[in-house]
């Protein structure tokens, strides 16, 4: 059991999924799904389009260049089966996605602080470029136009039908 | 980065998917690159037999754009174009192949060990 690459994205495919193009000189082009299948059709170039693997190595969005990256390998000679060795791959595998992912995220980090840097200098420029200042309206318009109302104390009178001679009772009024 | 798509890509293209057929399938163009614009095929390619079924009788072929033309005026019209332009400029740089895909997933590819042993030379033992 072999689990391929995704020519287009790069993503794994595994057995009884995605499909594949045998072009005329041989060449295997597997898929993961049909989006990937219709933008090789398309003859997109994968480096050029934005969310597959190769865009994002080759526009230094992640790690290209790492030792935990080198031991995934096609490798075209069989091993024979053992106990012990499967073991310890196991466990290897485990350790080496432990440091891979620390290393991914520091290079993630980096790569933001720069980031950063460069969005603030951008928003900085243009500023600087665009010559219209808004002001708020307001302040504009009438600088002492804001007056403090004062507060009308109005007596509470008891506003109920049960309590007679308010005007709204029943008839029965009180002489 | 910058753009990276270019503009006026919006076509009324109708019949996507039928010149999508793989039987109307055109040389990718990592072929062109690595076997057509080789100087010993392209002067193949340039000089080819009169065929009947391909447009101007296969006499007027750009290697670039793996297409063929009616006439000489057509075909000199069409190397003076946009077209040809950025396809020459797409076949500067290297073509995306399976090995790069590969690449990018961090899936490589082992070496072939050398199965035979490097031979010593027995004379410099001796001198040494």
């Amino acid at each position: 059991m072999r689990i391929e690459k995704c020519y287009f994205c790069s993503k794994s495919v595994y057995p009884g999924h995605g499909s594949a193009f045998v072009r005329n000189d041989a060449k295997v082009f597997r898929f993961c799904t049909s989006k990937c299948h219709k933008n090789f059709k398309m003859k997109r170039n994968p480096r050029k389009v934005r969310w597959t693997k190769a865009f994002r190595k080759a526009a230094g969005k992640e790690m290209t260049i790492d030792s935990t990256i080198e031991f995934e390998k096609r490798r075209n000679i069989p091993v024979r089966y053992n106990r012990e060795l499967i073991q310890t791959t196991v466990k290897a595998m485990k350790r080496i996605a432990e440091i891979k992912g620390r290393r991914e995220h520091a290079f993630w980090k980096n790569r933001m602080a720069a980031s950063r840097e460069k969005l603030l200098a951008h928003r900085k420029k243009k500023l600087q470029k665009t010559s219209v200042k808004l002001l708020e309206p307001m302040a504009v318009d009438s600088p002492g136009a804001e007056t403090v109302r004062e507060k009308i104390k109005v007596p509470a009178k008891p506003r109920s039908a049960l309590i007679a001679g308010e005007g709204r009772s029943m008839g029965m009024d009180l002489d | 980065m910058g753009r990276l798509r270019r503009s006026r890509t919006h076509h009324a293209q109708r019949d996507v998917h039928r010149a999508a057929r793989t039987r109307a399938r055109t040389r990718d163009i990592d072929q062109i690159q690595l076997i057509d614009l080789d100087p010993k095929n392209r002067a193949a390619l340039e000089a080819q037999a009169l065929d009947y079924e391909k447009p101007g009788l296969a006499q007027h072929y750009c290697v670039e754009c793996a297409k063929y033309y009616e006439s000489d005026t057509a075909l000199r019209s069409h190397w003076r174009s946009k077209v040809h332009k950025r396809r020459c400029k797409a076949l500067k740089e290297p073509a995306y192949t399976i090995e790069e895909a590969e690449r990018a997933a961090g899936l490589g590819r082992e070496e072939r060990r050398s199965t035979v042993l490097p031979v010593q030379d027995p004379e410099r033992d001796m001198i040494v």
